[in-house]
């Protein structure tokens, strides 16, 4: 099929090139004219239904390939892990699925379902946890009864429960092995503190420790009506789906009491340079940054706006465009300000870089958000980083996967459906100054935490061209390895 | 970005074409248009409305299997060329920069002469390392850099910093990115999709007027991809090694990244010279897939792709085919990571009759109802998490892979008998015939599940083409759902021989994770020994410490053989963190 068109096609064709082809090419991209485009926030109310339980489901339908996906999400994740437990949440996330259900030992049911061809999969997270399916729309009845099983009755048989377990011992056996998990778990560290939910990891006495009751209490006491958001997509009739799920998720027992609320941090960071020796690279890893905001903070989208200038748009941003297009210091140049709903998130600027530059690329960066500071962005800066926020923000829509689950996410988190209705005016009103004293006020660079992972000794050096050395950016302090069973500091 | 070189079974059918419902077993094709401009550049087009944005992309037939000795390096560090602009975009004034990069050629040259006298020193022994160090530099090459950076400099003045970037973020693109691979180089972006014009218009531009500024300098990026990718990872530059071993006479073993002793000597006449044959329309694929009209496309694509003029000369062949391996090749490294074995095969190229019964073999391995897990997991307890099985085909070649991690407890020679014999069953028994249904049900889900991503869509359109046929996508699950279990046995027989495995065993570095006194006890010995240093490491007070080691001692009479180096070793470091505490407490005083 070299050609498959029509000849009306084809005559149409014709005349579309023709006068395609008497149109000049512009000589530059600026004078292109485009149509316009108009996207509207998909209507949440429409998509939101409950079951008789109460249940709410957001459900959009997508029938152009034979696939339905039903993902029951819930409240409660890794802040709940009582002491001496931690990897509880993850070892259930990942036990559920391959520990069998109901009647069907662990190695049934995964027979069962690979047959089906279907996709199951559970996860318990920081705050939230899952459970997903996704089948073919015709396998859908033999995949639910499979997935209801695993909502109500999960085995977490012994084998299995073991294995689980070895993996994850497994895992943390490589903690140390990549510079950028020591980097990522020492920053969580700074930030947050030793005390907080966050930090509290696993270690081979709690992993040891956990059973397989504690993982089957855990799902019983979150899976539960009242405590659950439900969305579907693809390709289903409505109202069979909504029956089918009456039918099942709306018969879980009820919650006894609410979650508690997950706690907020109360460490307060102290400002300084830390660094972990690690002898065999010939890279440093560095992260800056401090603690951040919550969603809804009144200078989240001036905050957005300005993270994206300084070091989030790609090659666009600042900190790309210095300390790799003009310096050719590192691969990768990012900062990141997140606003997570739960608790406060951080900003974060990260880079790497051969040892001996990475008290001089850290020179460069501390001169970048002085700048962010002191002086409003440019107007194309300003522009440029604005037009994307908005013209991206439908992609955020576009699948039914996608809508549904972001709505979904929105009624679990507490997150009123109006940020999105919001979003892009809020960004287009965010005006040059706001950025600056936005940036100003909650970046300033005494309160700021240097991390540097790397082979320190080296680092230290400097380089002979330039000045800088990490020592000009606050007080050194060691950080010790810890061993990765224990999280104990290793002595060195 | 760095593409993973796997194999991707493509889609099936587009319901929305169907007008109903679709049945699974349906075979139904994706709506495909292809047209062909005069200057031979191709363009495949699948129109989706349901958002309004556009994945565009267009894919070079080059990678790094058609670089020569000593340019390696070249086809990725054009990945990273082709986004620094054009004539018109990425600088104030044109004229007077390539008047700069005029001069600055000519001081490369001289550099180059300079280079060569000191490879020629190296050779003799009088420079250690890298002639690229700064320490090893001669003071003719230190003038020649520092005029150099000068007229650097010069330039920087003239050009407008990632332009090419501003450009489309300012216009609501997103996922401006390239790949390369052994095969071919990938520029694709999203676009919304009222502004499809813009795509032609900068896509055209930078094939038509492209400008190599900042060539030099940019090598330095190109570095530090290397030493972030390559050379600080725990495994990647073992996993390099391999490759280069695993590969013989296919100019598929050096690294798509290059050898850094190549990477820093290419030059903009290699630069210009490799763009002319590679980067000309008759070389190129172009695709999109998204929410725009076909035939305004094709009309788009006349006026902007059409302007550019056929390559002089064709793209020059593959020629060298992959040598016989005669004789197993084994590496065993030490390295920061969880003990391993992977074995692997030379198998067939992309576009090769056996790949389909290879992809079908290769799901057979795979997953917790998979022979792998079941045997090396569940039934021997020799191996942790999902052993895998890969099968990656490309252009010229392919290999099949198995791999497993070691459990506490297995050693090396066993996983990898037990992986063989997994190997050997599908050569001597068929497979049953469920257990062949069940991949065939999977692959044909899986295949609906790849079309539901218009940007994934694309990058299947485009690499299918590059390695085959973008018909692929519509023919290969008719393929799958032909495999016979004969075909399984004649293939697993065919190219899984003894002679040609490739054998990786990764080790635990001793003392890496601890130190080697740790590192030489028995497993059982170390856990213990490790929780109980950690504790001393905490004690402060020289008292408590003194009485462990008093019950260490006793114990260390009773305790069974097996724990005796490790409770000497604890009550060792006792005495040692006793004497530094002493020591602290002296100092106080």
């Amino acid at each position: 099929m070299r050609r498959a068109m029509t000849p009306t096609a084809f005559v149409l064709l014709v005349a579309v090139a023709a006068l395609a082809a008497a149109a000049e090419i512009p000589d530059r991209p600026e004078k292109l004219v485009y149509p316009d485009l108009s996207f509207e926030v998909p209507d949440a109310a429409a998509l939101r239904f409950e079951l008789a339980d109460g249940t709410p489901v957001y459900a959009m339908r997508d029938s152009q390939f034979p696939l339905v996906t039903i993902t029951v999400s819930f409240r409660g994740g890794r802040y709940l892990e009582p002491a001496g437990r931690e990897g509880l949440a993850a070892i259930t996330g990942d036990a559920w699925r391959s520990g069998g259900a109901g009647e069907r030992s662990a190695q049934q049911l995964d027979e069962e379902l690979d047959f089906l061809a279907a996709n199951l999969s559970t996860s318990i997270g920081e705050v939230t946890g899952s459970a997903s399916l996704n089948v073919l729309s015709k396998d859908l009845e033999a995949a639910m009864a499979i997935f209801m099983d695993l909502l109500t009755a999960p085995r977490f048989q012994q084998d299995r429960f073991d294995k689980t377990k070895d993996n994850m011992l497994q895992a943390m056996r490589q903690r140390n092995d990549d510079a950028e998990d020591i980097e990522d778990r020492e920053w969580q560290r700074l930030i947050y503190g030793d005390g907080y939910w966050m930090n509290r990891l696993a270690t081979q006495a709690s992993v040891d420790a956990i059973t397989a009751s504690d993982s089957k209490a855990f799902v019983a006491s979150l899976v539960r009506s009242g405590n659950l958001v439900v969305s579907v997509a693809g390709d289903f009739d409505p109202a069979a789906m909504k029956a089918l799920l009456d039918r099942t998720i709306g018969t879980l027992p009820r919650i006894e009491a609410q979650l508690p609320p997950v706690p907020q941090p109360e460490h307060r960071p102290a400002a300084g340079v830390y660094v972990v020796d690690k002898k065999d690279v010939n890279q440093g890893r560095v992260s800056i940054g401090r603690l951040g905001f919550r969603e809804g903070d009144p200078q989240e989208f001036p905050l957005r706006v300005g993270a994206d200038i300084l070091g989030g748009g790609g090659f666009t941003a600042r900190m790309m465009k210095r300390i790799r297009s003009d310096e050719g210091l590192t691969y990768g140049a990012y900062a990141n300000l997140d606003f997570p709903v739960s608790m406060p998130g951080t900003f974060r600027a990260t880079f790497q870089s051969k040892s001996s530059t990475c008290a001089y690329a850290t020179e460069i960066f501390f001169g970048l958000l002085g700048d962010m500071r002191a002086a409003p962005p440019t107007d194309e800066e300003l522009r440029t980083s604005k037009a994307s926020f908005i013209e991206t923000f439908p992609r955020r829509f576009a699948s039914a996967g996608q809508v549904a689950g972001l709505y979904a996410s929105d009624e679990l988190l507490g997150r009123d459906h109006g940020y999105w209705t919001a979003y892009r005016d809020r960004i287009a009103a965010v005006s040059d100054e706001q950025v600056r004293d936005a940036m100003a006020a909650a970046l300033d660079p005494s309160t700021m935490i240097v991390l540097v992972v790397g082979n320190i000794e080296e680092i230290l050096q400097g380089h002979p061209e330039h000045a800088a050395r990490l020592g000009d950016f606050g007080e050194i302090t060691r950080l010790p390895l810890r061993d990765p069973m224990t999280l104990e500091p290793i002595a060195q | 970005m760095s593409l993973r070189r796997h194999r991707v079974i493509a889609g099936l059918a587009m319901a929305a074409l169907l007008g109903a419902l679709p049945v699974a077993a349906q075979e139904a094709k994706v709506p495909v248009q292809e047209f062909i401009l005069d200057n031979g550049m191709k363009l495949v087009m699948v129109e989706r409305h349901e958002s309004p944005t556009v994945s565009a992309g267009w894919v070079t037939h080059v990678g790094s299997v058609n670089e020569e000795a000593g340019a390696t390096g070249i086809a990725h560090l054009f990945e990273h060329m082709i986004f620094k602009g054009s004539r018109t975009i990425g600088t104030s004034d044109y004229a007077k920069e390539s008047e700069i990069m005029a001069r600055l050629d000519a001081i490369r040259l001289e550099m180059e002469a300079e280079y060569e006298v000191m490879r020629e020193m190296k050779r003799r022994g009088e420079i250690a390392g890298s002639i690229y160090l700064i320490e090893n530099q001669t003071p003719r090459l230190a003038e020649l850099r520092a005029r150099m950076k000068a007229l650097e400099e010069e330039q920087k003045q003239l050009i407008v910093k990632d332009e090419f970037d501003q450009i489309y973020t300012e216009a609501g693109a997103s996922g401006l990115n390239a790949g390369t691979s052994n095969d071919f180089t990938v520029y694709f972006i999203t676009v919304p999709a009222n502004k499809l014009e813009l795509w032609f218009w900068m896509e055209s531009e930078r094939l038509l007027n492209a400008v190599f500024r900042e060539f030099y300098s940019e090598r330095d990026v190109v570095r530090e991809e290397r030493r972030m990718r390559v050379e600080s990872d725990p495994t990647a530059k073992f996993d390099e090694q391999f490759d280069f071993m695993f590969w013989g006479s296919l100019p598929y073993h050096h690294p798509v990244v290059g050898w850094p002793s190549d990477v820093e000597s290419i030059t903009l006449a290699q630069a210009r010279s490799f763009f002319a044959t590679y980067y000309a329309p008759n070389n190129i694929t172009a695709a999109l897939v998204g929410d725009f009209d076909t035939e305004q496309a094709l009309a788009l694509a006349k006026k902007y792709f059409g302007r550019i003029p056929r390559g002089a000369v064709p793209p020059p062949p593959v020629v060298t085919e992959e040598i016989e391996q005669l004789a197993e090749r084994r590496m065993a490294a030490e390295a920061e990571t969880n003990p391993s074995v992977q074995v692997r095969w030379h198998a067939v190229p992309f576009a090769h009759k056996d790949a389909a019964a290879l992809d079908v073999l290769d799901s057979i391995l795979n997953g917790r109802t998979g022979r792998l897990y079941k045997s090396l997991v569940e039934e021997k307890q020799l191996a942790t998490g999902e052993p895998s099985s890969s099968f990656s085909a490309m252009k010229y070649g392919g290999y099949l892979e198995v791999g497993a991690e070691l459990a506490e407890g297995a050693d090396h020679r066993q996983v990898e008998e037990a992986l063989l014999a997994e190997i050997e069953r599908l050569q001597k028994e068929p497979v049953g015939e469920r257990e062949l249904q069940k991949v065939k049900n999977q692959s044909l889900a899986d295949s609906y599940r790849r079309l539901q991503s218009n940007f994934f869509l694309l990058l299947q359109l485009m690499l299918y083409d590059v390695w085959d046929d973008w018909r692929y996508l519509n023919d290969s699950p008719a393929r799958i759902q032909a495999v016979t279990p004969e075909d399984l046995q004649r293939v697993a027989t065919t190219y899984l021989t003894p002679t040609g495995r490739n054998v990786l065993w990764y080790s635990r570095k001793a003392g890496t994770d601890e130190d080697p006194e740790l590192g030489a006890l028995s497993a059982q010995g170390k856990a213990m020994a490790k929780q109980a240093l950690a504790q001393i490491n905490q004690l402060s007070d020289p008292a408590e410490l003194e009485q462990g080691i008093a019950q260490l001692q006793a114990m260390a009479g009773q305790a069974p053989p097996e724990y005796k180096p490790a409770i000497e070793l604890v009550i060792k470091r006792a005495n040692e963190r006793l004497a530094e505490l002493q020591a602290a407490a002296g100092k106080e005083q």
